[in-house]
């Protein structure tokens, strides 16, 4: 999130594109709901008549994976106004020539024919964001589970760019991030491509962090089979189960993989599970560490070498969490862990130690951490080590003193008015460049100073592009209070000078350690994509766009797999399974919902796992409110279909060549229980069918993530 | 009516501008009073799914200041406190039922329904206020589940509301926040004061 939860209250305009606040973030629909009782227009648009729909003061339905065809629509008719922000065009972005020719291809008569939005929403969307400025533009999943989910999301991007609703309040760009934390965990690089702060996995950043960790490089080194491997990206969450599946010819690396541990991660969140399932069948070794019994210890038909290991939840362990837009907060332990749980750190220690390596993983250049104030040691080491971002001023300290003050900052700014908290901001959001800054709640702010959290676009590519235009930004755009007033690049080092002298040094001029630049609108080493593109989803239910609007080229070593595009885009899907395929999210659960569906309450709200069919295609099915019926989907990679078998919740949230599942599901597979297969007394109290036994093929060209909101399906009477 | 010494009179006012139906309330509710599987003492209904002006409310019981459940209760098992809020004795109630059809909100529940069987004595929704009992005592808690405003809290339902749609608290401060919030809406509504808890009623 560029912009934070609270500065939707700030907002004119509120654009929601692909994310059920409702939902998925019911808790965050306070802000909308202010905005709009100020007076803010509230735009909702999803396929489905969401919740949050029913809040809209407009909602329009667009089908499944076509956001850019319909951002490129919108931004046609902006621009054939001039509604667009000159300014901000010329002076902060960089490509919007490229754009303008891609812009082309997408006339309205297109972009209607695509999105199936006519014309006339088409216009009233660009009106409505021209007439409400400052509007911010809110997405989830809906935007990023697409083949071309890279795609969608920068073109967010771009369209907030060309309304000059970036770097204000009630603007920005914002994901809202699914779980807790789950920010946090980005940020300290739980990824397969990158070391903590976006570092990347190249030599420097392998030095940096040697650094910081007080280790030899060479030691580092001695961990992997050479240097390519080193700087290898990895198996990604979405696609891992393939590194035991396939053939080791395959594979973008020399092994199979022997063992699968989850920690935290619910196997039924990943699509294709029937191969999910195979793989957890032929693995040596599981590892299971959650405070529940998940549905990964019951999927595989096995008996042997599964290992559930108890963790704590979050009541029973300390420590800081970043929320989706990056405010950090310290969290207490309630009560020590009970029975035989052990919190998370304790279990990490203790496999370090038990794999021969627990000196030179509990220590940094400081000296060994205290592993009773573990913690403490680690939020020390964080704030020494990810500079790239500026998360470095959020001391447990400040933190712990933010919290016993929460009752001074203003809920519209987050900005502390008294105490010893004053001029702070809640959370002391990243970039938070020392431990006398405030944090920046907006990024890319430029009419407020960098200590009041001001800052331009980071120059990250260089002051010049290929092609010679220059990356700075152009006259008078640089934050108020500093010595320079236009574009200027980064504090040389900042992000590897653990001294703290570059960033010192450019906050003692006023000036932002990631320089002021410009937004990249031809991002160019996105080859295929440098300015985003609609490409029709792999299972798309209008085969006769394919030609025109294909998706990319096969991958053959894309984090260490091969993913399939145009060799799985079959026109012959849509005929054969006619019904458009949607997942998404029940207010009651979570994630894999292994914790929720053994609360007694949640269930008595939810107890049945189901299918939103609309009362047209239900009558046409036979199938009646309360029914049970099949959802199958295509072959995909080996042959077979896929099923599951779920009640018929007749509604016409949905539109009527749609079915919609909640992905929360688990402990049941292909219409048989796996009830039998849990330890005794771990039951959950609700199980159903996994809709991700039959979402499609389909992961992002760029990120891997799966292509969940746009697959293919037919269902019948059960 | 019969007044607390401070004057307050507790009420709900359900704002169904605001309601997301997350269901936030009903299991606030039955955490905290531990209620036991099919009994409602408040519930989120849905109006119109799918379609424009679709509408959530939340319903736990009113406490309307005339309540008609007080008034057909045959063994007056159901009185009014001074503070405004409708209470059942469980000891006194013989589970006739008559108040459930009484109520204009379903708000009664019966734990045992079942045909020609013991309908068990009436539950509902207490305001996180106990029962006729020594507050914070066993007996209440066994009978009633737990007694917040004793401690000076409301009701854990509207404490948890995350878009505080359920609005709960003494009369003239609900009035006050609900003013707000309308002005600021340009509604013509105005809200409604503690003689019509809910409009119709």
């Amino acid at each position: 999130m560029t912009n934070s939860m609270n500065d939707i209250r700030n907002s004119r305009g509120v654009v929601v594109w692909g994310e059920n606040i409702c939902t998925s973030h019911p808790v965050a629909m306070q802000h909308v709901l202010t905005a709009k009782e100020r007076g803010a227009k509230v735009l909702v648009i999803d396929p489905r008549f969401s919740k949050t729909a029913a809040f809209a003061d407009a909602h329009v339905s667009v089908r499944q994976g076509t956001d850019v065809a319909l951002v490129y629509g919108v931004i046609n008719v902006i621009l054939a106004n001039g509604w667009e922000d000159k300014a901000m065009l010329r002076d902060r972005t960089y490509g919007f020539e490229v754009l303008q020719e891609e812009l082309k291809k997408y006339d309205l008569d297109t972009v209607s024919d695509i999105t199936g939005v006519s014309k006339a929403d088409i216009e009233m969307i660009a009106r409505m964001m021209a007439e409400n400025r400052p509007s911010t533009v809110i997405w989830a999943m809906g935007g990023t589970q697409h083949s071309n989910g890279t795609s969608v999301t920068r073109s967010f991007c771009v369209l907030q760019l060309v309304l000059g609703n970036m770097g204000k309040p009630g603007g920005g760009t914002n994901v809202f991030r699914g779980h807790d934390n789950v920010q946090g965990a980005t940020d300290l690089g739980v990824l397969s491509d990158t070391l903590p702060g976006y570092y990347g996995l190249a030599e420097g950043a392998w030095k940096h962090w040697a650094n910081v960790w007080g280790v030899e490089l060479d030691y580092l080194k001695s961990r992997f089979k050479d240097d390519k491997m080193m700087g290898k990206a990895g198996f990604t969450v979405a696609r891992w189960y393939e590194g035991i599946l396939m053939d080791k010819a395959e594979l973008g690396q020399d092994e199979n993989l022997h063992a699968a541990v989850f920690w935290g991660h619910s196997s039924n969140c990943n699509s294709q599970m029937d191969r999910v399932k195979k793989a957890l069948e032929k693995v040596e070794l599981i590892v299971d560490i959650d405070p529940f019994v998940s549905n990964t210890a019951v999927l595989p038909d096995r008996t042997d070498n599964v290992y559930l290991l108890p963790a704590s939840t979050v009541y029973e362990q300390y420590g800081s969490v970043t929320n989706s837009n990056r405010d950090i907060q310290w969290r207490d332990q309630v009560v020590p862990p009970v029975f035989e749980a052990r919190t998370d750190l304790d279990i990490v220690f203790d496999f370090a130690d038990r794999l021969g390596f627990g000196a030179e993983f509990a220590k940094n250049r400081n000296g060994p951490w205290n592993r009773d104030k573990a913690v403490e040691s680690i939020a020390a080491e964080w704030a020494l080590g990810t500079r790239s971002i500026g998360m470095i001023g959020q001391t447990a300290e400040r933190l712990i003193r933010q919290r016993e003050w929460a009752h001074v900052f203003d809920r519209d700014t987050k900005r502390a008015m008294s105490g010893p908290v004053k001029g702070e901001y809640w959370g002391l959001p990243w970039p938070c460049w020392s431990d006398k800054h405030p944090g920046s709640p907006i990024l890319y702010r430029n009419d407020v100073a960098v200590m009041d959290g001001g800052g331009g676009f980071r120059v990250r590519w260089g002051t010049e592009a290929p092609d010679g235009s220059t990356l700075l930004a152009g006259k008078g755009t640089a934050p108020p209070g500093g010595s320079e007033k236009d574009g200027y690049t980064l504090a040389a080092g900042y992000a590897i000078d653990l001294t703290g002298k570059p960033i010192d040094e450019a906050l003692a001029k006023g000036l932002s350690p990631i320089g002021n630049g410009r937004a990249r609108i031809n991002a160019w080493n996105l080859k295929d994509d440098p300015v985003p593109k609609h490409r029709e989803p792999i299972h798309s239910p209008r085969p006769d766009l394919i030609p025109a609007w294909a998706t990319y080229d096969d991958v053959k070593d894309h984090f260490r797999v091969p993913t399939l595009f145009k060799s799985l885009q079959k026109p012959d899907w849509a005929a054969k399974y006619p019904v458009i395929l949607n997942t998404g999210r029940q207010v009651e659960f979570e994630g894999g919902g292994s914790a929720e569906r053994n609360c007694w309450w949640l269930v008595e709200l939810q107890p049945e796992m189901y299918a939103e069919i609309h009362p047209a295609l239900a009558a046409d099915k036979g199938i009646k409110h309360g029914d049970w019926m099949w959802v199958e989907s295509p072959e995909d990679l080996d042959g077979n279909p896929s099923k599951v078998k779920v009640k018929a919740r007749v509604t016409k949230r949905v539109p009527a060549n749609m079915i919609y599942l909640p992905f929360h599901w688990g402990g049941s597979f292909e219409g048989k229980s796996l009830a039998a297969k849990f330890p005794e007394g771990h039951v959950p109290y609700g199980i159903g069918e996994s809709a991700n036994v039959v979402t499609n093929y389909g992961y992002d060209r760029i990120t891997q993530m799966q292509e969940t909101k746009g697959g293919l399906c037919r269902v019948m009477k059960a | 009516m019969a007044s607390t010494k401070s004057g307050a009179r507790m009420m709900f006012y359900i704002d169904t501008k605001r309601c997301i139906e997350c269901g936030g309330c009903e299991v606030a509710c039955k955490n905290e009073n531990e209620v036991p599987w099919g009994v409602s003492r408040i519930r989120v209904v849905t109006v119109g799914e799918g379609e424009q002006g679709e509408t959530n409310v939340p319903i736990p019981c009113m406490h309307c200041s005339k309540a008609p459940c007080v008034a057909v209760c045959p063994v007056d098992a159901l009185f009014t406190r001074g503070d405004g809020i409708v209470h059942v004795n469980k000891d006194t109630c013989i589970g006739c039922g008559y108040c459930l059809y009484a109520c204009p909100f379903g708000a009664p529940q019966f734990q045992k329904a079942a045909p020609f069987g013991a309908r068990g004595v009436m539950d509902k929704c207490t305001y996180c206020a106990g029962g006729p009992e020594e507050p914070h005592s066993q007996r209440e808690l066994s009978l009633y589940g737990s007694n917040r405003v004793a401690d000076g809290k409301l009701p854990m339902c509207a404490s948890v509301c995350a878009t505080k749609a359920l609005v709960a608290g003494d009369a003239a401060e609900v009035r006050d926040i609900m003013s707000k919030r309308l002005a600021q809406r340009g509604s013509s509504e105005s809200p409604w004061g503690w003689s019509t808890a809910y409009p119709g009623a």
